[in-house]
């Protein structure tokens, strides 16, 4: 063992590497375990794209085929049901993830000066969930498939001129078809997982030359953080990235893992409705399609709104406000409970969203 | 991933904080190499093909038809199969799947002959090993004779 480890260490220097990235790459003394989200997230992550792999074996991405296959995955194939529940309900949780990380780092401001790039591609990551989300539900081929995805592709015909042209093309033809399957198919295992890919990457690499920020409450924290020239924050008086954070890291995973494999053991249908175990059928519209529970705010919302256009804009300039919000916000104040308006809307905000979701929900 | 890091770092840097969590380390190394361990079972019986029932279990053929035609390629327990009308033996059934690389053997009316195209293996009508590299002769199914009727299975 030791003769291996020397022989790789004397080519590719991995003390080295584990030194300067692990142990003496250090963390905030005062970090919290909503750190870890970030981490959790990517072994999430990693799960969808194992599990994913998984259902590759046996998946048929043709419109006649599509529904059998798994049918096939979840009643014949050995554990076929295992990987495919680890998949539905990972990414489902994968969400959760990554709402609780943004929510948790704008609650911190985490995202304020130098680290609005961080934020961007965060939010980046986070489009990209959600749309893996998207392409993959129409993959089953089950009437709750066919009908959500029709709903959300005719969502852009809102816009005034070019709305039509996008919903045509998000389909792949007038209606959703064996067309629209195969594309969104190679968009949920191609396009989407090597944007993410990359997305991702310069997430890390953004997180890692700034270093971790600090929270910004307690004795230790930092409340102001506006460097005027590139700083690297190496947190001097810091704990290891390995084994202190890591450790946290560790058992938050453990947390995300004992929270699928309950909903797995005991709710394994939570996800999976009635509509999905009948096969797609363009000719009857089944009652009461819902799209996923983290869609159901901006479902709500539209039926709410009663003008298509505006509520459409709305949400554009929702998302839009999200994304580039800490260009906006340039207060030098990081500490949200010092910011009573800022922390108002916050949690206003919140409120809506629950609220409509559990609206949307019930309605 | 628990385990790769600790296997790494086996050998270097204990600092207090190691110390400090040795336990929980060592929790999270066994409750991390158990989950893998579970996770490799179903992944291996993932990967293994479902059990499938056969087609046929019991094939029923035309006795006058197969003593007319003196040979016919059939399907049995998902196998491609031969019934042959030997001379002087019988009805005979035999898988098709040459015992050398699992190519399909033909019947050679000109030689009288069952031959695999892939190496040139040649097998008698009763499957037997004539030349070439099949290690084993053609599997023989079992066949009944029921009136006019021929049951292979």
């Amino acid at each position: 063992m030791a003769r291996i480890r020397n022989w790789i260490e004397t080519r590719i220097g991995l003390d080295e590497i584990v030194k300067s990235q692990l142990t003496e790459y250090r963390v905030p003394p005062n970090v919290n375990i909503f750190y870890a989200l970030g981490f959790v997230a990517i072994v999430g992550f990693i799960i969808q794209i194992i599990t994913g792999f998984f259902l590759l074996v046996h998946y048929i991405p043709h419109h006649e085929h599509a529904f059998r296959s798994v049918q096939d995955i979840m009643n014949r194939v050995n554990f076929g049901w295992f990987f495919r529940l680890i998949h539905v309900v990972g990414s489902n949780l994968l969400v959760a993830v990554a709402f609780i990380h943004m929510l948790s780092v704008f609650f911190m401001g985490s995202y304020k000066k130098p680290r609005e790039l961080t934020w961007i591609s965060g939010i980046l990551i986070l489009f990209m969930t959600l749309a893996f989300c998207l392409s993959g539900y129409l993959l089953p081929w089950s009437q709750l498939s066919y009908w959500a995805t029709t709903i959300v592709t005719t969502m852009p015909t809102a816009i005034p001129v070019a709305g039509d042209f996008i919903t045509r093309i998000l389909r792949g033809g007038q209606s959703v078809s064996g067309s629209t399957l195969t594309m969104f198919f190679a968009f949920h295992v191609g396009f989407i997982p090597f944007l993410t890919l990359i997305f991702i990457g310069v997430h890390i690499f953004l997180v890692r030359r700034t270093g971790i920020s600090s929270p910004p409450f307690g004795p230790s924290g930092k409340t102001l953080n506006s460097p005027d020239s590139f700083e690297h924050d190496s947190h001097p008086g810091g704990y290891p990235f390995y084994p202190y954070f890591f450790m946290k890291d560790a058992m938050m995973v453990m947390v995300y893992l004992a929270v699928m494999f309950f909903i797995i053991a005991f709710m394994p249908m939570l996800f999976l409705p009635e509509t999905t175990n009948s096969p797609a059928d363009p000719y009857e519209t089944p009652a009461h399609i819902k799209p996923e529970w983290y869609f159901l705010a901006p479902y709500q919302m539209l039926k709410i709104i009663p003008n298509k256009i505006l509520g459409i804009s709305l949400q554009g300039i929702i998302v839009a406000l999200f994304l580039f919000w800490p260009l906006l916000d340039v207060k030098e104040e990081r500490d949200t409970l010092k910011r009573p308006f800022l922390l108002s809307v916050f949690i206003l905000l919140l409120l809506t969203w629950i609220a409509l979701t559990l609206w949307g929900h019930y309605s | 991933m628990v385990i790769l890091l600790q296997i790494t770092l086996l050998s270097g840097y204990t600092t207090k904080f190691m110390k400090r969590r040795g336990f929980l380390k060592l929790l999270l190394t066994i409750l991390g190499s158990i989950a893998l361990i579970l996770a490799g079972y179903p992944t291996l019986r993932f990967f293994s093909p479902a059990k499938k029932k056969a087609k046929t279990e019991r094939l029923v053929l035309s006795k006058a038809e197969l003593l007319r035609d003196n040979v016919k390629e059939v399907t049995f327990d998902n196998t491609p199969a031969i019934v042959i009308n030997v001379p002087g033996k019988g009805l005979i059934a035999l898988s098709r799947v040459c015992t050398h690389l699992g190519c399909l053997v033909s019947y050679e009316e000109e030689r009288n002959i069952l031959l695999c195209p892939c190496h040139a293996g040649i097998y008698d009508l009763e499957g037997n090993v004539i030349s070439g590299p099949p290690p084993l002769p053609l599997p023989n199914y079992p066949l009944s004779i029921e009136g006019d009727k021929v049951i292979i299975g």
